[in-house]
């Protein structure tokens, strides 16, 4: 059983080991090191160029959200603008700044930017650690994270200008797409290179994951590409776009988030996962319901109604990966949720894992027909999208950025306050946006589905905005934001090498203080 | 365990079934939609062909502006919300209503309400006999003090303009972009938004397009695949 990542089967309370062991662990060990060393360059670049999509995101966010109460507002404090001699160029950009540009522009930002090229980064580590494969040629995906950065620069910039495709998630200029597939090409194909040449004959669950994001998310790309660019009309677009949408969440996002937690759970808790079949089971049920959910997007609308029939039911299926998973990752940290309030990294990960089957439990209520009515059309999908991008996703790339980066710039986070206000600031931040969007949604939803509306036109539609997104802005986007800013902060510290010496992880909490 | 033979052809499966079921199988069934044609017997020509192409070109800055993003363009049937009741349709809008449109823009979200029949009008008798053209977009209610006269261009421009000078709780962004400032020739333009005795704002290009985009907005033409639904209110005199 190969069940603990990187088969070294650490088991905890192993007193009675032999010179042998000790010898062989101090050598891997070093394998380790050499290894993460190979995957230094490469791997700072991602987190770092994903951090800075991150804060973009959250401003464009802050706007965007703010746009649907105060539409038309200038950002930020008007005396300063005033000051500068600025207020006229400052009221040009914040009256082009409307919300059909900015909303775009912060989903790209957030997906592609953030998400995407932190999640590659960790697969990036996570690969070369679990194949035990050092880096080989770091500048092959040096280069592919700049042209990758390029083209979410391109698509943000020309969505802000008033450039879109019509196609949600996919808004990007022509250009902007031909720069995300080409850095993708030079880090997806050297990622399958690296397998080919493993040293760990068979893969652990981590690896499958990553074998399927990275094998699915060019097939769903390149598709929808061809798809969307030929001369074909009418609501066959709509259908690609749907699906590719869900395979942006569930197969790209979703499978590297996932193997994110499988590896760093037992990693951190020194314990192999509960079982391997659960997760057997739970990868297969995943990547083949997972592609074939897209259609509740679409539900009631003109499309055929058998796709829809179709999603629904694989909608409901999704309950078997998602109790699988579930359950997986609870058992594996049943007497050990302790550790949670000393590391950061399990903290992180695990509260993600939560939001994944919450989210994953959404989908599944929220493909029903009977919610479906109440619920399409409004904010609630924005909460579920939230919820997985930045309650499930960023959480647990949070975890990863918090044990990987120590190990490549050789000295440990330097402050526990940090890290500590970041997990917060995170949890709550997102935990209000996340609920603004769905009880607002909601709201909406009863809203609009009110017969006797037909009487006040979309007046009471549009009147219940007033009364939650004012919170969403000032509280979670801004709670949000500011932990972002403090993890920023921090993170250009660790790449400054300010931070403790290396040896001990900077923990939470000094172990035996906390429970 | 997981060989990594199984691995991939399993991954490569779950990828064709996707593909095949959700892209494939439709689009074989979508290509072939043709627009429907009523055939005149005595005259043996097609005597009503519905959809057209759009000769309006504004889509592009309703795209460019991102409308579609609170703006929806689909009347769903009435068992799943009551987008007829509201006036948004006079029956669900189907895939041939958009076989014409390279992106039909569906929309998820209804931040505003739905535009699929934006610029759907009907002839209506007159006591005196003559036809008037009225609006049926939204039948709103009689005693709505909101209702405007009309949804024309103007309106139009006065809602992009400043929405709330309209709707005090409307949040849509106002498209001051969208409009310049020029000076009066002879007289304020029809079009004007504002004027004072020497300059008045009137829309630019774009935004004429846009206005002409949004009116031609039109799905409710009878199809054999979805009857109307519900017939449109009697128009008041």
């Amino acid at each position: 059983m190969n069940a603990t990542p990187e088969t070294t089967s650490a088991a905890q309370g192993d007193v009675t080991r032999s010179d042998h062991d000790v010898a062989r662990r101090d050598l891997e060990n070093v394998e380790r090191a050499l290894i993460d060393q190979s995957a230094r360059g490469p791997v700072l670049t991602f987190f770092t160029t994903a951090i800075f999509w991150l804060l973009v995101s959250v401003v464009l966010g802050y706007i965007a959200s703010k746009s649907l109460h105060a539409p038309g507002s200038v950002m930020g404090p008007e005396w300063l603008y005033r000051l500068l001699h600025l207020e006229r160029a400052s009221h040009y950009i914040f009256d082009h700044l409307t919300y059909g540009r900015v909303w775009p522009a912060y989903t790209t930002a957030l997906v592609y930017g953030w998400c995407s090229l932190a999640g590659m980064g960790v697969a990036t580590w996570l690969i070369g650690r679990l194949t035990r494969v050092s880096i080989k040629a770091p500048a092959v995906l040096q280069f592919g994270a700049w042209f990758w950065n390029a083209g979410v620069a391109v698509a943000v910039i020309t969505i802000l200008c008033g450039y879109n495709s019509g196609l949600e998630f996919f808004e990007m200029h022509r250009v902007a797409r031909a720069c995300l597939f080409i850095g993708y090409l030079f880090i997806g194909i050297w990622g399958l290179i690296l397998f080919r040449y493993r040293r760990q004959s068979t893969p652990y669950i981590s690896v499958w994951y990553l074998s399927a994001a990275f094998f699915l998310f060019p097939w769903f790309f390149g598709t929808t590409e061809v798809l969307t660019s030929m001369p074909v009309a009418g609501v066959m677009k709509n259908i690609v776009n749907a699906w590719y949408q869900n395979g942006l969440f569930n197969l790209w996002l979703g499978c590297i988030g996932i193997a994110s937690a499988y590896y760093f759970i037992p990693k951190v808790i020194n314990r192999p996962i509960y079982s391997y079949n659960l997760a057997s089971i739970g990868f297969w049920s995943w990547i083949f319901l997972g592609g074939l959910t897209a259609m509740t997007r679409l539900s009631g609308g003109p499309v055929p109604a058998y796709l829809v029939t179709i999603s629904i039911a694989a909608s409901i299926l999704m309950i078997i990966p998602i109790s699988t998973l579930t359950l997986n990752f609870v058992r594996t940290m049943k007497g050990h949720t302790g550790l949670m309030a000393s590391s950061t990294t399990l903290r992180f990960t695990f509260v993600g894992t939560i939001f994944f089957s919450l989210a994953a439990v959404l989908g599944v209520v929220s493909a029903l027909r009977s919610v479906d009515s109440y619920t399409h059309f409004t904010a609630w999908t924005h909460g579920q999208m939230h919820m997985f991008t930045l309650g499930f996703f960023s959480m647990v790339m949070f975890g990863a950025i918090y044990y990987i980066t120590p190990r490549l710039v050789g000295c440990e986070w330097l402050s526990r306050t940090f890290m500590k206000l970041h997990f917060f600031g995170t949890a709550y931040g997102a935990g209000t946006i996340i609920a603004l969007f769905l009880f607002g949604g909601l709201a909406t939803g009863f809203a609009l589905n009110e017969p006797t509306a037909d009487k006040m036109g979309f007046y009471n539609v549009s009147g219940i905005a007033n009364a939650y997104m004012p919170v969403k802005t000032y509280i979670g986007y801004v709670l949000f934001g500011v932990a972002q800013i403090i993890f920023a902060f921090h993170f250009l510290l660790m790449r400054l090498r300010i931070g403790q010496p290396a040896g001990e992880p900077t923990l939470l909490a000094t172990p035996g203080e906390g429970h | 365990m997981q060989k990594p033979s199984i691995l991939f052809t399993g991954i490569f499966g779950a990828f064709a079934i996707s593909v095949g079921a959700m892209v494939l199988i439709p689009h074989t069934q979508l290509a072939s939609l043709q627009p429907q044609v009523t055939w005149d017997e005595g005259a043996n020509s097609p005597s009503d062909i519905y959809p057209h192409e759009r000769s309006a070109t504004g889509r592009e800055v309703y795209v460019a502006e991102g409308c579609f993003y609170c703006h929806s363009q689909q009347v769903r049937d009435p068992q799943y919300g009551p987008d007829t009741e509201r006036g948004w349709g006079s029956r669900r809008t189907v895939a041939r209503d958009y076989i014409y449109e390279d992106v039909p823009l569906l929309g998820s979200q209804r931040l505003g309400p739905d535009f699929a029949n934006f610029g759907w009008t009907a002839k209506v008798a007159q006591k005196d006999g003559s036809e008037k053209t009225v609006s049926m977009w939204r039948n709103e209610h009689e005693d709505d003090s909101k209702k405007p006269a009309a949804r024309n261009e103007r309106w139009i421009y006065q809602h992009l303009y400043n929405p709330r000078t309209l709707f005090s709780d409307s949040k849509c962004p106002s498209y001051r972009y969208l409009f310049e400032t020029k000076e009066i020739g002879e007289k304020p333009s029809p079009n004007a938004v504002a004027h004072n005795a020497k300059f008045q704002i009137v829309p630019t290009h774009e935004a004429e397009r846009l206005a002409q985009y949004l009116l031609s907005l039109d799905r409710s033409h009878e199809l054999k695949e979805a009857p109307t639904a519900i017939k449109p209110k009697e128009a008041k005199k």
